[in-house]
């Protein structure tokens, strides 16, 4: 009768005589201990020729996996728990999707169309204007009306660093948001007695609005148009609740009241991914320069 | 599930990883492009503006 000595190659070999599929080695796991523990070693064949009975070394661990696995997801609660498992890993990743769509694939949107829009926007200050605003007048439109969604002027904060240009587009609608910072419809153009309104995405969407907390009270924000720069100076900020329309008053928190100075009016959401309240940004216009005069004060310090 | 889908995908077994990643991809952008943009207007995230 072969037992562990007979065995040529000591190592391992209960594990091998399961994964070899030598038959008989589930069986007799019970009768375990009757035989001295060190005979580890046996090799497949030894096990077939029915030395199997006293073998007790294929142990329990091995066994169980072996009577488990026909078995495996078959009855009705492992099928359950299975399925269960797989919506809840699904729903994990449709949010991790949806994380990576908000953080990164709507900026990339943006990025695109802003692009784009500058391009539209140089192009078509590049052409003679449609009707020539009377020279010297201020206080009339420079710019003709625009159509929602298309772009009305280029914001430059220095504070921002020297690449931040994002191109305001007319109208606060959300398709017209997604495509930049959004000049209110009805409130003052750049430059204009009253105020210029503009709406910008915090969060997502290029973001264009994100640090706007960081702007101090002197701060220069400069809006490009056709033909000159239009330098406001931040004179303050509130956090106020989203139903205070009033910000946007011609003088903004008294209605009724009319405007004797250019003004711009920065609003966006906050906190930063909440709807809960508003950040509004003021400034004043302090400087008006010609292209052709070169860059403004403001801007030449980059 | 899964295994049942990717079991009963057409085409041969060679292909059916091919397939498989086809779907998961046409899934992907269907997400992207449709539903998301769809499903965050709903969401508070986003609002900027002033309203009553």
């Amino acid at each position: 009768m072969p037992t562990a000595r007979d065995s040529p190659d000591p190592p391992l070999s209960a594990d091998a005589a399961v994964a070899s599929g030598a038959p008989g080695v589930a069986l007799p796991v019970a009768s375990g201990g009757d035989v001295d523990p060190p005979t580890v070693a046996v090799p497949a064949w030894t096990v077939a020729e029915g030395a199997a009975a006293t073998e007790v070394a294929a142990t329990e661990v091995a066994a169980t996996e072996v009577a488990a696995g026909p078995r495996r997801g078959r009855s009705l609660a492992g099928r359950l728990a299975r399925g269960l498992g797989e919506l809840l890993m699904t729903a994990g990743i449709l949010v991790a999707l949806f994380l990576t769509y908000q953080l990164w694939v709507t900026d990339l949107f943006a990025e695109r169309t802003q692009d784009h829009l500058h391009q539209q926007l140089v192009e078509a200050w590049h052409k003679p204007p449609p009707a020539p605003a009377p020279a010297g007048d201020r206080a009339r439109p420079v710019i003709p009306p625009v159509e929602l969604g298309d772009g009305v002027a280029i914001l430059r904060v220095p504070r921002f660093g020297s690449d931040y240009a994002p191109v305001v587009v007319e109208g606060v609608a959300v398709a017209d948001l997604r495509r930049g910072p959004g000049h209110m419809p009805g409130t003052a153009m750049p430059g204009q007695v009253g105020n210029f309104v503009v709406s910008g995405h915090r969060t997502t969407y290029g973001k264009p609005f994100n640090r706007i907390d960081e702007l101090k009270t002197g701060d220069p924000l400069v809006v490009e148009v056709r033909d000159r720069y239009y330098t406001y100076r931040v004179t303050g900020s509130e956090v106020v609740t989203p139903n205070r329309i009033d910000v946007a008053d011609p003088v903004p928190k008294r209605p009724g009241v009319t405007p004797t100075k250019s003004l711009i009016t920065l609003t966006t959401c906050h906190p930063k991914f909440s709807a809960s309240h508003r950040l509004i940004v003021y400034g004043e216009l302090v400087d008006t320069t010609a292209k052709s005069a070169g860059l403004p004060a403001a801007l030449k310090g980059e | 599930m899964y295994a049942w889908l990717y079991y009963h995908l057409p085409g041969p077994r060679g292909l059916r990883p091919v397939v498989a990643a086809l779907l998961v991809l046409a899934l992907v952008a269907l997400l992207m492009f449709v539903v998301f943009p769809a499903v965050e207007s709903v969401l508070p995230g986003g609002k900027v503006t002033l309203s009553n």
